[in-house]
């Protein structure tokens, strides 16, 4: 059994550690559909370090969801290659990203993802659950989570009594519950209005202040003024890595 | 409505794969009831081939004393109640014959009815060609060589248009036809019908020897027994209003004959409609299978119909858009179900076009097994009669209420605003209740078919056990070669000369190591007992003995053999001695050899070996004091107003005559020579019989038997283990494990099915989930352990309901169970394994796609 530990890297205070928490190099995502090659990422070189706030922007269908399916490890490069905390993860089997995917990685989607028939308590106990955790940790962590996004009191809801504002707060609760090394946000605002929008937007914020990692893609530029970077993406490759100013 | 039908048959054209899915659960589900009900209909309900079958009654003469006993008529008394009767419009007699059919060296067993010359008239049957028989060919004595065919018959000879005025060769004497019955009748049965009517005048030659001490009377002997009496009532008459008349009658006729009409009244009840009795209650058992072989019929359409209705449920889901669209522009909530109901129906037609073909097609096929099996000629209408259409028509209207309703009534609740937003076909939960609502479904219909599976278990157990019967004897590599001497026109004296020389050729063949000539072969189609008792006890009439001593009688398998017969079947001689060759072929002392059981009867603490017995009379009070067997005398020189004694010479170890004999009922073997019958069968057994050989082995005997006379009719040719496999009681054993197993396979296909169905839908409905649980980390395991713990919990609450279900099936099999108890460990641990272990990789499949979901597609709606 192949056995990958990302441990934590020496150097992850702070933004400017000499490692990157990821380190994508050349990494290249080709799709074959119908004998036609559709060049999804081309060559792209992005660092993320730890504490970083960034945003992915670009146009529809510039590879922006590709881009963070390999982030989040939910697809693999065809080609380059992906370091997370200094470890080689781009060929990894099923299993192993599966792994890393539950400590390392938190996701948060455009619509929500919640599962219809869980309580929000047990929505955010999910992957601690897979983590294969004692129940009295994850009760901890679970809390914890919940507490942060303000949605405690809600924790024996379905998801279907809440707001759709709520429900993205308690995806956010789950991406962090298991203290991942990063936050992959996937258009978090897509399905909301722009004032719930707004409010998920500084809860994100909030907890980049509190040391957490993000990485999010948007395509609103209001939101994506949000982070400290921004990379924008243009057929697939990175055409501007800038910034954001204070 | 047409608007409805139309559409229904679009959606159905749309879905091609779920329609052909559908259809074929359905024909699977209304095809087992169309079947059983078609043989449940002819057999219990359908109308019997004669005219007015409400009119006519079976009158039975009914022992006063001991009301459970009952007898035949004799001619006499039949002719009385002809003649003196009040309330019949006609009354006519018969009673069955076995004979022998056919040209010399070519004859085949068959059942004739023997009749009185208005047996035709008064069941009202005209006949398709020629005439009835005339009253002066009834006349007792005058042995009129007639003989009325079944079209059966007539059709086995191309409905040869000359076959009236023809001859057939009966027990090898020339018979003119001179009718041919009407197509479809059958007799007085349902479908076993005699192959040949005879008239009442020929009785006396062609009655069988085994029938009865009875039929040692002549037909015109007033005390014989030989006849069963079907009346036609007047106009108007009933059994209640019948009943003073006919027990007046029977008490005149008491009165003019106190021996012979001793203690007898008179009932009628209705017409035996599958068998020929004495016994008003004979077909009581038969009888109490329609209603469980249509119970367990009823359940694999209910299975079948649960199946169909998760198939619906799941379509529904896909479908919850187009029904809120339908309520959106105004459609009732009725409206919708309408809709759907007629989806259902045109599905259930579908699906009973297809059953009603695989129902008479397997009932045929069931019959014709039978047929191989049975002397009688079974008449089976093939095709769908009114009866079995209406049927079918309504287990469709059944199996729509039963798979429509249930489905229709929920998809029709719909959630309207939330139903218009959601994607189609998506699973969108909104209760917190595990199991979605078709899941229990699925239980109930895991818990039906593990109490058919087990159902099944417990009849295959019997059959297994029926078939590895220990009948007592060993008669190692044998042929049974069954032969009657009288088809070929030999005399009693002449037939055993011929025997003798037989069994002289066969044991000189190569390989044989014994032979002998036994009258009654164990689970034959026939059995003989005579009821024996200690000799020289002569108890009162009115005496009621308690033991052997007193003078009880016991009611006990007879039979007469060689003088080898004993080292041929394996039995040894525990005491005393085997019969000699001059005893078995001449006759001399009266000797009898009988078997433990019937020693320890006669004689419970002394020795029987040595002792005498006799042949009791037949009211005698015996321990059985039954009549279920043949019973009676094939002993031409002793009948049972004999009573020479017969001495003991030998004892022997216990057999069992029949699959069905309880507690084993003793054996009384007496010497061929003093127990002549013209059908007999030899044991040639052999020294080794290599199953390749097996049918060089069968022609060396053929022409063994040609070479003695070629115009000997060879009945029946086999090894014994053939013979045995080939008995009607195991074949009731094996149809009925083969039926249940039917049952059984159908349901555990169907459940499955079902399962994996629910399953693999659900796994495709939740395709989203999964990918999110796979994003959040989950492992393939652990969505493989998810699909499979959903899967179980409803495997575990299906079982244990079926369980239960299982002990309760078992418990009303239990009566015609062969060799189980009703709670048989084999079959309650095989049973519930089989299904889980099917019920699991049903599961696993779908599980096992599961794990293979892509989170990125899955997710891809991002």
């Amino acid at each position: 059994m192949t056995s990958t530990q990302v441990n934590p890297p020496k150097s992850t205070s702070g933004g400017n550690g000499t490692t990157p928490l990821i380190r994508l190099n050349s990494v290249t995502k080709v799709f074959l559909t119908d004998e036609v090659e559709t060049h999804a990422l081309s060559g792209i070189h992005l660092d993320i370090r730890d504490g970083e706030y960034i945003s992915i922007a670009g146009p529809s269908g510039c590879g922006k969801s590709t881009l963070l399916s390999i982030l989040g490890l939910l697809d693999t490069p065809s080609d380059g290659s992906y370091a997370l905390k200094g470890h080689e993860v781009a060929n990894l089997s099923f299993a192993d990203r599966a792994r890393i995917r539950n400590r390392e990685i938190g996701f948060i989607f455009q619509s929500f993802n919640l599962i219809g028939d869980l309580t929000v308590y047990e929505n955010v106990e999910l992957p601690l659950t897979y983590r294969g955790m004692s129940s009295g940790d994850r009760k901890t962590l679970v809390t914890q989570a919940l507490d942060r996004v303000g949605m405690a009191h809600r924790a024996k809801h379905l998801p279907s009594q809440l707001s759709g504002g709520q429900q993205q707060r308690v995806a956010v609760a789950r991406a962090l519950a298991g203290k991942p090394a990063i936050l992959l946000a996937d258009e978090p605002t897509g399905n909301l209005d722009s004032r719930t929008g707004e409010a998920v937007m500084n809860l994100l914020k909030e907890l980049h202040a509190g040391g957490a990692t993000i990485c999010m893609v948007t395509h609103d530029e209001r939101f994506a003024q949000h982070a400290d970077r921004t990379v924008h993406l243009f057929d697939g490759r990175v055409v501007e890595d800038s910034r954001v100013a204070a | 409505m047409t608007a409805d039908f139309k559409f229904a048959i679009r959606q159905l054209l749309k879905a091609p794969a779920f329609t052909i899915a559908a259809v074929t659960v359905l024909a699977l589900g209304i095809g087992v009831n169309t079947a059983v009900f078609s043989l449940v209909n002819t057999l219990f309900f359908a109308p019997p081939a004669y005219s007015k079958p409400h009119e006519m009654v079976q009158l039975f003469s009914q022992d006063k004393k001991d009301p459970k006993k009952f007898r035949g008529f004799s001619y006499p008394t039949y002719l009385d109640v002809r003649d003196q009767n009040t309330v019949f419009s006609g009354t006519m007699a018969f009673n069955l014959a076995f004979v022998g059919i056919g040209q010399k060296g070519d004859t085949h067993r068959a059942f004739s009815a023997v009749v009185t010359s208005n047996y035709f008239s008064v069941l009202g049957v005209p006949l398709a060609r020629g005439r009835a028989f005339l009253p002066e060919e009834e006349t007792p004595g005058r042995n009129t060589p007639v003989a009325i065919v079944s079209y059966r018959y007539w059709q086995k000879h191309d409905l040869d248009p000359g076959m009236v005025g023809s001859q057939i060769l009966i027990n090898g004497r020339s018979f003119t036809i001179v009718g041919i019955a009407p197509e479809g009748f059958v007799g007085t049965m349902q479908i076993l019908s005699p192959e040949v009517w005879l008239p009442m005048s020929v009785y006396d030659q062609v009655a069988n020897d085994f029938s009865s001490d009875e039929s040692k009377t002549t037909l015109t002997d007033r005390t014989g027994t030989q006849l069963r009496i079907l009346g036609r009532f007047k106009p108007g008459m009933t059994a209640a209003t019948a009943k003073p008349a006919l027990e007046g009658l029977a008490a005149n006729l008491e009165t003019a004959y106190p021996v012979e009409q001793k203690d007898q009244t008179f009932l009628t009840a209705p017409v035996a409609r599958n068998s020929v009795s004495n016994n008003p209650k004979a077909e009581g058992g038969l009888k109490a299978i329609a209603p469980l072989l249509l119970g367990m019929a009823v359940i694999v359409l209910l299975v079948a119909c649960l199946n169909l209705a998760n198939m619906l449920l799941a379509r529904g889901t896909a479908r919850r858009k187009e029904v809120a669209i339908r309520l959106a522009l105004g459609g009732s909530r009725w409206r919708i179900v309408r809709q759907l109901l007629v989806e259902g129906f045109v599905l259930a037609m579908l699906g009973g076009i297809g059953g009603l073909i695989l129902g008479l097609w397997s009932s045929d096929l069931l019959v014709a097994s039978m047929r191989r099996l049975m002397p009688l000629d079974i008449v089976w209408l093939s095709g769908p009669s009114p009866a079995i259409l209406a049927a079918t028509f309504g287990f469709c209207l059944l199996g729509t209420l039963m798979f429509a309703l249930g489905p229709a009534l929920k998809i029709s609740r719909s959630a309207l605003v939330f139903d218009l937003k959601e994607h189609a076909g998506e699973d969108v939960v909104r209760r917190r209740w595990k199991f979605l609502p078709r899941n229990p479904l699925v239980v109930v219909q895991i818990a039906f078919s593990l109490a058919l599976i087990t159902a099944a278990a417990l009849f295959i157990r019997g059959a297994g056990k029926a078939a590895s019967v220990d009948t007592g004897i060993k008669p190692g590599a044998s042929f049974v070669l069954e032969v009657d001497a009288s088809l070929a026109g030999y005399d009693p004296k002449r037939s055993q000369e011929l025997y003798r020389n037989l069994s002289e050729k066969l044991a000189a063949l190569p390989g044989v190591e014994h032979v002998s000539i036994t009258a009654i072969v164990p689970f034959g189609m026939f059995d003989v007992s005579r009821k024996v008792e200690r000799a020289g006890i002569h108890p009162a009439p009115d005496a009621k003995p308690s033991t052997a001593a007193e003078g009880l009688a016991f009611d006990t398998p007879w039979t007469s053999v060689g003088a080898d017969y004993f080292s041929t079947v394996g039995l040894p001689v525990i005491r005393g001695r085997a019969f000699t060759e001059a005893e078995a072929t001449q006759p001399g002392p009266k000797v009898a050899i009988i078997d433990e059981i019937l020693a320890k009867k006669l004689w419970p603490e002394g020795d029987a070996l040595g002792q005498r017995i006799q042949y009791a009379a037949s009211n005698a009070p015996s321990a059985s004091g039954n009549d279920a067997h043949a019973g009676g005398s094939a002993d031409l020189n002793e009948t049972g107003k004999n009573q020479e004694t017969i001495e003991i010479v030998g004892i022997v170890p216990a057999t069992r005559h029949a699959l069905f004999e309880k507690d084993l009922a003793g054996s009384i073997y007496l010497p061929f020579a003093r127990g002549f019958q013209s059908d007999v069968s030899f044991f040639v057994r052999f020294h080794s019989l290599d199953s390749k050989n097996e049918v060089a082995t069968a022609n060396l005997l053929r022409r063994t038997v040609q070479e003695v006379d070629p115009a000997l009719p060879i009945l029946a040719l086999r090894t014994f283990a053939q013979h045995l496999d080939s008995n009607l009681d195991l074949w009731l054993v094996r149809a009925g494990a083969a039926l249940f197993s039917i049952f059984g396979v159908l349901a555990l296909g169907l459940a499955v099915v079902g399962l994996y169905g629910v399953k693999a839908y659900s796994v495709a409905r939740r395709t989203r989930e999964i990918g999110i649980r796979m994003a959040l980390g989950a492992q393939a395991g652990a969505v493989l352990r998810m699909i499979m713990r959903e899967g179980s919990i409803m495997l575990i609450a299906g079982v244990s309901m079926g369980l239960l279900l299982a002990v309760a099936t078992g418990k009303i099999l239990s009566g015609i169970l062969y060799g189980v108890s009703a709670l048989d460990p084999v079959a309650f641990t095989v049973a519930p394994l089989l299904l889980t272990a099917a019920a699991l990789i049903a599961t696993w499949l779908p599980a096992r796609r599961a794990t293979r979901v892509n989170p990125v597609q899955a997710l891809r709606s991002e």
